[in-house]
């Protein structure tokens, strides 16, 4: 069965995914890496143009960053993706703030294999 | 002065503006020549072409009216022209606000030294977009280069939280100007502020109380002598005038006095003799006048707060605005209903101008233009906050021509005081570098960049050094309205939801209803652009339109063709939009940029006529079925629209503010009367709501993964709570949520998209292309046959597109070519 493309959309624009923070991030942490992230974006650094995500990688945009830091300003809004995001992103290195001078992360392209099955779906094929 | 940046907030109101100027530490009001730091939003343009603003012309306002103007902040975004008779000229309301800003630029220049040429402007919570790039024009006609708007309950709140000692808790901004009421529920929490929600009345501000006084003056007149005087009438125009400048200034003094004289001699006539107004008002007389235009302002604060399942006793204070806050009663009066103390030591007239300052710092807009860079050394690009909650934020940079030399390139941060160092850390190999730097609170912090080679030799950067003020965060002003595009079906495809951050930009496909034939001049494709709160398109308010015109396409476009629309929205609230349509491959980017619409009284009276006969058979049949609620609701329309008829008749004297206000009101009133109309159809609603969770709970129930299971709850929790309370429109809200949970679960059986073919396939023969529309079915079928549902899918989407619109909701829905 196809699984909804729509779906997957929402798991892949989940605010914690775009922002690369856990659910159990505190709201201080969200404006922080919030605002490094547009800082990134804006200076056009490669390792801030993608997030993981469980169904494979996203383009981050500073349009995106900002809808995901209001998303998660509002408490109730913010319990809605918290559920959503329980699952870790395939790269799990993108939680963790990025110590300056790094290398580019490893580019998160290969989705988890189990994500949708654990969202509920069925297997497709 | 200082070195440091400097941020420039300008308060324009209805009667008075303000300008600020914070330096990141501490806010300075400034102060126009007469020495206050209210200048009255008055201008006056003489013989020879004269301006005058302020104080100076206010002297005018009721010698010479014809040459002087005041309150056109309520005509801005209006086509209304405002004669001034002796220089035979004629402004937009947005010239006359712009001559008062180019005022307060000149007081700033006396203050700082130079001229400011970036500032924000502060503007009502519920403006509408025409009258946001109004006030946006203005200040590019006063010479700004570049301003940002804000929200003037968002303004009063920073204002109030920067002063604030403790950090946390719920506040209220109660915001009474001159002719709206705004109420604000805010929140902070470690230095972050965030606007909860928004309520107001449109038309209740401290000029009702202006204006109450007057009716009183006049009831007394024809008590004691006999005459009668009507506010329609236009041959008291100007002796109105003198006598409301008259109430007003007893207004003031009786904030202090007990009772106060109004004489004017000879303001009136009757059957040509001089009628003299001689009374003398007390304060109790006043108090009377104004307790039930309070207690509609502590309904409305009331309200917000049940909206958002507060009571009052949670608030933590609440920050008063507006000249008309400062009256004891009123004070008394809020206090006592609801209980919670006043935030101490905030002027009530110049907290949005404070505000606005702070604001200009967490954007960054330092008043000073930013020239080119002639520092010498290498170049950053830097990135940071202006103004931060946050006391380790991140710094990113980048330098400007990364190469071989910037291999090896070591970069460190100094604070000001010399107390702290960042560590030293090398760029990477784009040349960026991310680093976090210690701020010192509540005041500006001034950082040094240092940076060595690999060798060690010191490299000159440009810029050699940024400041961060420690303070609040509000990055993203929130949109006060929702914004989105109405369709043919009279629906509103929502692109941004209120509350959304700003700038934002966002792009939808949406689907031609008509065909646009080429070459044709009559043919026109409208996209409508409106804002609102309201699910259906004509209970919200135009404000542009996008038009696609059989003379500009390159080809005649057919029924159900995709058009790509994007929307944007700057911070300030300015609307820009486009159509892509790729069957064409052409792009539309002219918006009919709306006006508020024109109210004349002959219009307005044709409304109020209508509504008067809707007003009626509601009430007939809500008193069949005694539905107190509704009654009420009802009731509460009557006096409104009794409201309106005084403002039309004050606008056939020739007052084209009143008019406005008429106009808006009626808006509102429309809004009132579908709620009526919604609680006129409650029961079915009510079925209808209980019929949705059964099928819904049995699809969930069997399709639906653990989330949506758990989001269905949720949401069925709330239906039931949205039932028992009688909302129609948040039931309406919570219906939708579990149609969409509903819709979701359903398509994952495999059959789902089977049944929904059947379903459209019934219709076909009614499509608008019906060639199209039967060869679609036999896809359809042979999809079915080969057991294809994927292939299915867009079969259906693409048959829905061709099904046709009633053209009656397609007129409702501002002539939308679109779905």
């Amino acid at each position: 069965m196809a699984i909804d493309p729509a779906a997957v959309e929402k798991i892949r624009d989940n605010p914690f995914y775009v922002l690369g923070l856990p659910p159990s991030a505190t709201r201080a942490e969200v404006e922080r890496e919030g605002q490094k992230l547009l800082g990134m974006i804006e200076l056009k650094l490669a390792r801030a143009a993608q997030y993981a995500t469980p169904v494979g990688p996203g383009e981050r945009t500073a349009d995106k960053v900002r809808r995901a830091m209001a998303e998660l300003r509002d408490p109730e809004r913010r319990l809605e993706h918290e559920l959503w995001a329980r699952l870790e992103p395939a790269s799990t290195t993108a939680a963790a703030p990025v110590p300056a001078g790094d290398r580019p992360r490893r580019r998160a392209d290969a989705p988890w294999p189990g994500a949708l099955q654990q969202l509920g779906w069925r297997a497709s094929r | 002065m200082a070195t440091g940046p400097l941020y420039v907030g300008i308060d324009l109101g209805t009667t008075n503006s303000t300008a600020a100027v914070f330096d990141g530490e501490k806010v300075t009001l400034i102060r126009n020549p007469q020495g206050a730091t209210l200048t009255p939003s008055v201008v006056r343009i003489d013989g020879r072409g004269g301006v005058t603003v302020g104080a100076r012309a206010r002297r005018f306002l009721e010698t010479d009216p014809q040459n002087t103007r005041s309150e056109f902040k309520r005509l801005m975004g209006t086509a209304q022209a405002i004669d001034f008779a002796a220089a035979r000229l004629s402004k937009k309301p947005e010239e006359l606000a712009a001559e008062v800003l180019k005022s307060l630029r000149a007081d700033v220049k006396e203050h700082l030294g130079f001229v400011p040429a970036r500032a924000v402007i502060s503007v009502p919570a519920l403006f509408e977009l025409p009258q946001s790039a109004a006030t946006s024009e203005a200040a590019r006609l006063a010479g700004f280069e570049k301003v940002e708007l804000i929200q003037e309950p968002v303004a009063s709140a920073l204002a109030a939280g920067w002063t604030a000692d403790e950090a946390n808790g719920s506040w209220l901004v109660y915001d009474l100007g001159g002719g709206t009421f705004d109420v604000s529920l805010l929140e902070t929490r470690d230095g972050l502020l965030r606007v909860v929600g928004h309520d107001g009345d449109n038309f209740l501000g401290g000029r009702d109380f202006d204006w109450a006084l007057v009716d009183w003056v006049l009831a007394e007149l024809g008590r004691t002598q006999g005459v009668t005087v009507s506010r329609a009438d236009a041959r008291h125009a100007t002796a109105l005038r003198k006598l409301k400048l008259a109430v007003e200034e007893a207004k003031i003094e009786l904030t202090r006095a007990a009772e106060t004289a109004l004489t004017l001699p000879g303001a009136f006539e009757a059957g040509g003799n001089p009628v003299d107004v001689d009374l003398v008002v007390q304060r109790s007389t006043l108090e009377d006048l104004c307790a039930p235009l309070i207690d509609r302002s502590i309904e409305v604060c009331r309200r917000l707060l049940t909206a958002h399942g507060l009571t009052a006793s949670q608030l933590g204070r609440i920050v008063l605005v507006g000249g008309p806050t400062v009256m004891p009663s009123l004070r008394a009066r809020v206090r006592d209903a609801l209980g919670v103390r006043f935030g101490e030591g905030l002027d009530p007239m110049t907290l949005v101008a404070q505000g606005a300052s702070i604001y200009a710092a967490t954007a960054g807009l330092d008043a000073r233009s930013v020239g080119p860079v002639d520092e010498p050394g290498r170049r950053v690009w830097l990135q940071y906050p202006a103004m931060s909650s946050d006391l380790t934020p991140h710094v990113v940079g980048r330098l400007v021509d990364a190469g071989p030399a910037s291999e090896g390139l070591k970069i460190r941060f100094s604070r000001g005081d010399g107390l702290w160092t960042s560590p030293e850390i090398s760029v990477d190999a784009e040349g960026a570098f991310v680093l976090t730097v210690d701020l010192l609170p509540r005041r500006p912090n001034v950082f040094r960049l240092e940076a060595t080679t690999a060798a060690g030799v010191p490299v000159r950067l440009s810029p050699a050094s940024f400041s961060i003020v420690q303070g609040m965060t509000i990055s993203d002003p929130p949109l006060s309205r929702t914004v989105g595009v109405a369709l043919a079906s009279d629906d509103v495809h929502v692109f941004f939801e209120r509350g959304a951050p700003l700038p934002a930009r966002r792009t939808f496909v949406l689907h031609t209803v008509d065909s646009v034939a080429k070459g044709s001049h009559g043919c026109l494709l409208k996209i409508p652009i409106v804002q609102g709160e309201l699910e259906q398109a004509h209970l919200c308010r135009l404000v542009g339109a996008l038009e696609i015109g059989g003379d500009a396409v390159k080809a005649s476009l057919p029924a159900g063709s995709l058009v790509e629309v994007t929307l944007e929205l700057d911070r300030g609230g300015h609307l820009s939009a486009r159509a892509l349509v790729p069957a064409l491959s052409q792009v539309f980017e002219h918006v009919a940029h709306l006006l508020v619409p024109d109210a004349t009284p002959e219009s307005l009276d044709e409304t109020i006529k209508a509504m008067r006969l809707r007003l009626r058979e509601l009430r007939q049949d809500a008193a069949r079925r005694d539905a107190q609620r509704t009654i009420g609701k009802l009731t509460f329309v009557e006096v409104a629209l009794a409201e309106v008829e005084t403002d039309v008749a004050a606008a056939r004297g020739g007052d084209a503010d009143a008019a406005q206000k008429a106009r808006r009101t009626l808006l509102e009133i429309d809004a009132m009367l579908e709620e009526a109309d919604a609680d006129k159809r409650w029961p079915e609603l009510d079925q209808e709501a209980r019929e949705e969770l059964a099928y819904a709970s049995l699809l969930i129930s069997r399709y639906g993964v653990p989330t949506e299971k758990q989001l269905f709850e949720e949401a069925t929790r709330s239906v039931e709570k949205a039932r028992t309370a009688r909302q129609p429109v948040e039931l309406q809200r919570q219906l939708r949520v579990v149609r969409n949970l509903r819709s979701a679960a359903y398509h994952r059986d495999p059959k789902a998209w089977e049944k929904t073919f059947e379903r459209a396939a019934s219709e076909a023969d009614q499509a608008t292309d019906l060639v199209k529309a039967q060869a679609l079915v036999r896809d359809g079928r042979k999809a079915i046959e080969r057991g294809d549902n994927a292939a299915l899918r867009p079969i259906v989407e693409e048959l829905w597109r061709l099904l046709p619109v009633s053209a009656q909701s397609k007129k409702l829905g501002y002539d939308s070519g679109v779905r």
